[in-house]
């Protein structure tokens, strides 16, 4: 049998085990799960491009917001809200991309990483719009053509289809031209540049893809837990993205869902120990940097792995 | 009320300019951007905690003992983890996030979340021009100005600092002309801590003493290394003393909140026109 074949197969029966135990809690898990999958393949995406952004959380809030805010102000259908969250934090990424992405290296971290403050302070201190640190109560559940989504179990499957969307859409990039195109660009842009492709035209163009997958998710958050603080945007978030990515394997797609799958459960299996919590993280960030550098996908599986 | 702007942005801006000069030192030299710096400075703050506040060492000494403390700290992460990564600023940005978070727990587990405090060994207050200050502050003025002609008077003066300023410059010529870079690398790493560790052990008593209080520190010697140049002594301070001017400026015209929100759209101008900062060597 492929070993990849194998790796679904035990992913897909990892996927059913909710049900089997069937609590409340682990549907919850579960949940995050789902839901910080896709920002983590958001973050993987960048990575792929060769630029760490910092960002992404704030992406993600910007997209949470916008569609509580919608939906809780101005009264407009959920799905509706959900979708024009995912869409302005595309747009923002759109505005940005074209001045960001023309710096490199450190001084891209560094710049979306004060653009991530930026943001995290405005929903901090923006308290007439957001609520600012007490947060924004009452966003209402979703409801899918008539259909509610009322129960952890719904957002789950929800969740769960997004993030093979996005799973399957950003591998289907990787292995099409343009999957091509930005491997090429990250391993020398002068070449590619010289070969043709319009490098800032592509670095935008996955950026605002990855700045839509991370404003969904926030409005998959938002809709399943009723309440927003500026609290789960912050830079905290980002180290959060950035361990799921190392351990599972930078720049690989299969990685950032292996590591969301190993990562998110964390500090719910921890919350006896959740000042351990912390400690257990940046353990495994510096055994995964010394010893595994590229992540668990890189590791030899017992079954072999495919050359 | 200008000159209480003044004076309040000058020694704020003091403590910041010695948290940057160890975050950008260490980025010249090692091109790591240090996510953990502000996490020595907490270990500072928690050594004159412990020393000071709970054994009653005089304070001074329990000041050294918490830069020190640091700075020994900083050598061995930089002998054990940072030396592997040298020049992949990536991995070496990561493992300080790694360092940084592990900093944060121990000292989480070992004295819990709660804020403490310390008495204060100053008191009182003295004025210059219709502002007032605070003697305590003034202290951790003269201190970091003390710390600054020291740390100039090293970088200028010995053989260890023109060593360390040839590695930052080319360190593939240092090398040839006999630089060991890595004991310039432990050196810069020990340094770059002291500073930060000796910053937080002054500010110990006007500040509370918690596992994150070396967050907004960090934020700060972030804005101003970026502000003055990734890896320029100088410019981190002019940075400095420019960020604290503005903040205070900001901060009693508007709010602290938007005092921190306009400069951190400071940064993103700045990184964006002119990424080597306002004093900066341009970038490669």
């Amino acid at each position: 049998m492929k070993p990849i074949g194998f790796l679904y197969i035990m992913l897909v029966m990892l996927a059913c085990v909710p049900w089997i135990i069937d609590s409340r809690y682990i549907f919850h898990i579960a949940t995050m799960i789902t839901i910080m999958a896709p920002m983590a393949l958001s973050l993987g995406l960048m990575l792929k491009l060769g630029q760490l952004s910092i960002a992404q959380p704030a992406l993600m809030g910007i997209g949470a917001y916008t569609a509580a805010l919608l939906a809780t102000k101005l009264g407009a259908p959920t799905l509706a809200a959900l979708l024009c969250g995912g869409v302005m934090a595309a747009l923002v990424a759109l505005v940005i991309g074209p001045v960001f992405l023309r710096i490199k290296g450190v001084y891209f971290v560094l710049l979306t990483y004060a653009f991530g403050e930026v943001v995290y302070l405005t929903f901090q201190e923006w308290t007439t719009l957001t609520g600012g640190m007490s947060g924004l109560y009452g966003i209402p559940k979703l409801s899918l053509f008539g259909f509610r989504l009322t129960l952890a179990q719904h957002y789950y499957v929800l969740g769960l289809m997004f993030t093979l969307l996005c799973y399957f859409g950003i591998r289907a990039i990787e292995k099409s031209n343009v999957g091509a195109i930005i491997t090429a660009l990250n391993e020398d842009e002068m070449l590619s540049r010289a070969l043709g492709s319009n490098a800032i035209a592509w670095r935008v163009a996955a950026f605002t893809l990855s700045a839509l997958i991370a404003g969904i998710s926030g409005g998959i958050y938002a809709n399943y837990i009723g309440f927003l603080s500026p609290d789960p945007f912050g830079f905290r978030a980002s180290v959060d993205l950035i361990v799921i990515n190392t351990i599972g394997g930078t720049g690989s797609i299969l990685g950032a869902l292996l590591g969301a799958i190993l990562v998110v459960p964390l500090p719910e299996l921890l919350r006896e120990a959740q000042q351990y919590r912390l400690l257990i993280y940046g353990i495994c960030l510096v055994i995964f940097l010394v010893f595994v550098r590229n992540g668990l996908v890189s590791l030899r599986w017992p079954w072999g792995r495919k050359s | 009320m200008l000159a209480q702007m003044l004076v309040n942005g000058l020694l704020s801006g003091l403590i910041y300019v010695i948290m940057a000069l160890g975050f950008t030192m260490i980025f010249g030299i090692m091109r790591i951007v240090n996510f953990a710096h502000g996490e020595f400075y907490m270990i500072g703050a928690v050594v004159v905690f412990v020393m000071f506040g709970m054994l009653g060492w005089p304070f001074f000494l329990a000041v050294i003992c918490g830069g020190v403390a640091a700075g020994m700290l900083g050598v061995i992460a930089e002998r054990t983890l940072f030396r592997r990564l040298v020049g992949e600023e990536m991995s070496g940005m990561i493992m300080s996030l790694a360092i940084g978070i592990i900093l944060q727990s121990l000292v989480l587990l070992t004295f819990g979340p709660a804020e403490q405090m310390i008495s204060r060994p100053f008191t009182g207050v003295w004025s210059i021009g219709g502002a007032v200050v605070p003697w305590d502050r003034t202290v951790v003025a003269l201190g970091a100005l003390g710390v600054l002609v020291l740390f100039h008077w090293f970088l200028k003066a010995t053989r260890t600092g023109l060593a360390m300023r040839a590695v930052a410059q080319d360190p593939q010529t240092a090398s040839l002309m006999g630089v060991e870079s890595g004991v310039i690398y432990s050196a810069a790493f020990g340094i770059s801590c002291l500073l930060a560790g000796f910053a937080g052990a002054l500010m110990a008593p006007i500040y509370t003493i918690g596992p994150y209080m070396g967050e907004m520190p960090m934020l700060k010697a972030f804005v101003v290394v970026i502000l003055g140049g990734l890896g320029s002594v100088p410019g981190a301070m002019l940075g400095g003393l420019l960020l604290g001017l503005s903040e205070s400026l900001l901060s009693t015209v508007f709010s602290s909140g938007i005092a921190l929100i306009a400069s951190f759209a400071m940064v993103m101008i700045i990184v964006i026109i002119r990424p080597a900062g306002l004093l900066g060597r341009s970038a490669r």
